[in-house]
């Protein structure tokens, strides 16, 4: 009786110990996995960090042929990741500065591009418009004599309201300032043409009488 | 009143000083236009001589050629003329140079200049006229009748210019302009 009580005992404590053991057991596995978390975060950041350092780092010394969109997408990214390692947001500090910088300089590019191109348009609208009076000039430049020359020069001054009428060169323009060559008269210019056998200028101004004849022209050196 | 007066003056002070900047400080680019348009007066020369020289020139053409050349020169500037056959080198007036190329004793003439270039870059002077020295070489050539050449020689010669800026009135505004004139051609040395 008393070795069957002793039997129930043991088995009893047997179970105690199982259940302890179960429970010990599991606490210990929950515990691992939440280290292998963070180690596994951890891990995460550090290489962030390093992809972050690379990145920042081949920005700041030009060694990417990303283009600047690309670049700016790159930072704000890095920047998403709010790391808080020190040399990181030292990186981050200069390639904000450098990218404020190449954006800047873009715009102004892209800024005398536009106005180029505007220049550009007025002076092909320009020479068309003065294209039947620089015709003149050049099919005196291109005459072949003395002869063909001044029937061409002829011709010319027709569209002049005199022979007198003055020609000023402009030879360079800086700052909205006019440097230009000794004033001529169109008479004086069209022999230049038929002597010099090149018209290597571009009308620039036309003054207009009110019977349509030029009285001042303005031409500027290509 | 006495405030009037002062604000003027410190006005005018402002604009002479400005306009006195502009012609003492010229940017780089400034000059080189300026550089490159006494070049052009040079190489202007060159063709009115070539056209003076040519025996196909009509007599009035050449003469009004004579006027546009001397308008190219300070009065007064003259032009060495010199010869492989003698060491002697004589000095003409523009004038009476062009003259004596016109009248020369051969049936065609050929003169061509090349490498016309600075020797000494145009240099401010204290009275603001800026002075250089440009090279040039001459090619001269006289054939007879036949086509032979008679004579044949090249010259270096050098020729001083003079770039001033001055104003003129045109339009009821006031044009300022670059006016380069070229004074003495002096030959440097003949050769054949």
């Amino acid at each position: 009786m008393k070795k069957k009580q002793m039997m129930r005992q043991l088995g009893r404590f047997g179970l105690i110990l199982l259940i302890a053991a179960i429970g010990l057991g599991g606490n210990t596995g929950c515990k691992s996995k939440k280290k292998l978390a963070r180690e596994q975060a951890a891990a995460e950041y550090a290489a962030r960090v390093e992809q972050a350092t690379r990145d920042l780092t081949s920005i700041l010394n030009d060694q990417t042929d990303w283009t600047l969109d690309q670049k700016e997408t790159r930072f704000n990214t890095i920047k998403s990741w709010n790391l808080q390692d020190e040399e990181v947001l030292r990186l981050l500090d200069l390639v904000e500065d450098k990218l404020a910088r190449e954006r800047a300089e873009a715009e102004r590019k892209a800024e005398e591009e536009r106005l180029r191109r505007v220049e550009d348009e007025r002076q092909r609208a320009e020479a068309a418009r003065y294209a039947p009076i620089e015709n003149h000039f050049i099919a005196v430049a291109g005459a072949p004599d003395f002869n063909s020359s001044n029937e061409r020069i002829a011709q010319a001054l027709q569209l002049f309201a005199t022979p007198d009428v003055p020609v000023l060169i402009i030879i360079s323009q800086a700052g909205g300032f006019n440097d230009y060559d000794r004033p001529t008269t169109i008479r004086k210019y069209l022999d230049y043409l038929k002597d010099q056998k090149a018209y290597s200028n571009r009308i620039e101004q036309v003054k207009y009488d009110a019977n349509g004849k030029i009285i001042e022209l303005e031409l500027i050196k290509k | 009143m006495k405030k009037k007066y002062l604000i003027l003056t410190i006005l005018v002070g402002l604009f002479t000083t400005n306009t006195v900047f502009a012609q003492d400080h010229i940017s780089p680019e400034r000059k080189q236009a300026i550089d490159s348009l006494a070049l052009e007066k040079v190489r202007d020369l060159s063709k009115y001589i070539s056209i003076v020289g040519s025996k196909s020139t009509p007599w009035s053409e050449a003469n009004r050629v004579i006027d546009r050349a001397e308008e190219l020169f300070m009065q007064g500037a003259e032009i060495g003329v010199s010869s492989i056959a003698s060491p002697t080198i004589n000095y003409y007036s523009v004038r009476k140079y062009l003259e004596r190329l016109m009248r020369l004793n051969y049936d065609r003439v050929e003169i061509e200049w090349f490498k016309i270039e600075y020797v000494s870059d145009l240099q401010r002077q204290p009275d603001g006229t800026y002075v250089g020295v440009i090279t040039i070489f001459q090619k001269f050539r006289g054939f007879d009748s036949e086509g032979g050449i008679v004579y044949e020689d090249t010259t270096r010669k050098d020729i001083t210019v003079y770039v001033k800026r001055k104003e003129t009135q045109i339009g009821g505004r006031i044009i300022g302009f670059w006016d380069v004139l070229l004074g003495d051609m002096r030959v440097k040395e003949t050769s054949r």
